[in-house]
């Protein structure tokens, strides 16, 4: 039983962050109708971010986290400016089509600064361990999770209660009206994009600090189990889909724990199918294209 | 008597097809005007071309500034609010927060407190429904809801696309009471309406659509005496 309870908190630490990305993917779709390709490297983003933070200006971990937000945020407005304002409101495949080639350049842009290895990532968080009785974990999951409970109580702080994320779900809903009573579409735009780019960035430096390392490539299956979040929770309750990124991770815990860890990124695939054979709208509910 | 909207030369299409073809209209302030026709005579257009909604080319002047080509969101901010076809609220939104997004251009505060309650006096059935979710009330409860949206923007022109479609005959006499009782307080209300009749008894004026075309246009007394219209709109 220590093992099960071990692996669920291990799961949660780490699906925290799937919830975060997963977040922003949906944030993003329900309110854009873009399914933004180019999401997984503001992840990837982050975690370089943290990396040159590290490296040229602050091992504090708040500026480290700062550094790696800001850099996201950066490639979120870039990726917006290139690949979805020119094509937005077009057939949905066209946004894909186009987000996944800027996200494709950004990561062998990031091979070609970076190198092809993972860079090593110092622990500006000190490795220490508490214990609650036959449980361990450390201080830099803690901050992980932390960081990420923020996040999700925050973005559903923003949508739910501030004028601005009440205009953002307007917008999601009915871009037209939202529009002709006043509501400036674009911006909603470019804050929802900056505002998923500053949560992946988040993640990124998470999950960088907590594996020690950057990599250009590490977007790819990181940003696919996210977008599987998103479509086995549905894109309509940004609560579902916190729900799902925790389960996952708390799922690919247990499968490693139990099983074997060479199952474990097989995890998300085989529940979305199972899922999408049952409930093609996600378990809560969709917005359609 | 100061004119608040005048359209000229309006002309939109899709693609290829032309859906407006050279619509003029003026609405003086004050007013209640109706647009008339059939399905897909090109009322929603000419009306979606002013709220800068579709790609349109013409003259569209409120208040003798040109609108035309302005961003929608602009547009409301000069004092244009619209009443949609089917409604179309944000039913995902508690009423209170439709209201809220109705008032989105002009901030809150202690102004909106007080005009919010103006419209649960109006529509006093909202005031009991505040914290529901638009998309959980009645046909007619819908319907009052996107007035009263559209009204808490304190607009100068009120833009109604088909106010009565979907309502029982005792809701649609109601509401056209209202809609009345809004216009007499000096509001200026341009309305796009299959039901003729009923449109014709509260309007001052009105503009006959066929086919993208202006077919004909007049005083909603001289529109119901017209033997035409009898015959094609009134079923006479």
């Amino acid at each position: 039983m220590d093992l099960f309870f071990q692996q669920v908190l291990n799961g949660l630490m780490i699906g925290s962050t799937y919830a975060v990305v997963a977040l922003g993917f949906s944030l993003v779709f329900s309110v854009m109708r873009v399914v933004n390709m180019a999401h997984p490297e503001f992840f990837m983003a982050g975690a370089f971010g943290a990396y040159l933070t590290i490296r040229y200006v602050t091992t504090n971990f708040f500026g480290v986290l700062a550094g790696g937000m800001l850099v996201a945020a950066i490639v979120g407005l870039v990726v917006e400016r290139l690949a979805i304002r020119p094509v937005r409101g077009r057939y949905v495949m066209i946004p894909f089509i186009a987000t996944s080639g800027v996200g494709i350049a950004l990561q062998h842009l990031a091979e070609r600064v970076f190198g092809s290895d993972p860079v090593a990532i110092p622990p500006v968080v000190p490795t220490v361990s508490y214990t609650l009785g036959p449980l361990s974990v450390t201080r830099m999951q803690l901050v992980t999770f932390a960081i990420a409970a923020i996040l999700m109580l925050g973005l559903r702080y923003y949508v739910r209660n501030t004028k601005w994320g009440r205009a953002t779900r307007a917008v999601a809903e009915r871009p037209d009206v939202a529009a002709a009573f006043g509501v400036d579409v674009n911006f909603v735009s470019r804050l929802t994009i900056g505002i998923s780019a500053l949560m992946a960035g988040a993640a990124g430096v998470s999950i960088g600090i907590l594996y020690t390392s950057a990599w250009a490539f590490m977007g790819l299956l990181y940003g696919l189990k996210s977008f599987v979040c998103m479509l086995v929770a549905g894109n309509r309750h940004i609560e579902g889909v916190m729900a799902i990124g925790l389960l996952l991770g708390v799922l690919e815990a247990l499968v490693s724990g139990y099983i074997t860890s060479t199952l474990r990124d097989a995890v998300a695939f085989g529940v979305l199918v199972v899922v999408l054979v049952f409930k093609p709208n996600g378990l809560f509910g969709s917005y359609s294209v | 008597m100061s004119l608040l909207l005048r359209v000229k030369d309006l002309e939109v299409s899709y693609g290829a097809v032309p859906a407006v073809k050279r619509v003029a209209l003026e609405v003086p302030a004050g007013e209640i005007r109706a647009i008339l026709g059939a399905n897909g005579a090109g009322k929603s257009s000419t009306i979606k071309a002013i709220l800068g909604l579709v790609k349109a080319r013409g003259t569209i002047e409120l208040e003798g500034r040109p609108i035309h080509g302005v961003p929608t969101h602009r547009i409301h901010q000069l004092g244009v609010a619209w009443v949609p076809e089917g409604r179309q609220l944000f039913s995902t939104l508690t009423v209170h927060e439709n209201l809220e997004m109705g008032a989105f251009a002009r901030g809150d505060g202690p102004r909106f407190a007080s005009r919010v309650d103006e419209m649960f006096t109006l529509f006093p059935r909202l005031r009991e429904r505040r914290g529901q979710l638009a998309g959980s009330l009645s046909g007619g409860e819908q319907q009052m809801l996107a007035i009263a949206r559209a009204l808490i923007s304190e607009p100068r022109l009120l833009i109604m696309d088909e106010p009565s479609l979907g309502l029982a005959p005792k809701v649609v006499q109601s509401l056209f009471e209202q809609i009345q009782a809004i216009n007499a307080r000096g509001l200026s209300i341009l309305m796009v309406e299959q039901n003729a009749r009923q449109a014709l008894k509260i309007a001052h004026y009105a503009y006959l659509l066929e086919v993208g075309r202006l077919a004909a246009e007049g005083t909603s007394a001289a529109l119901m005496a017209s033997e035409d219209v009898q015959r094609v709109y009134l079923g006479g």
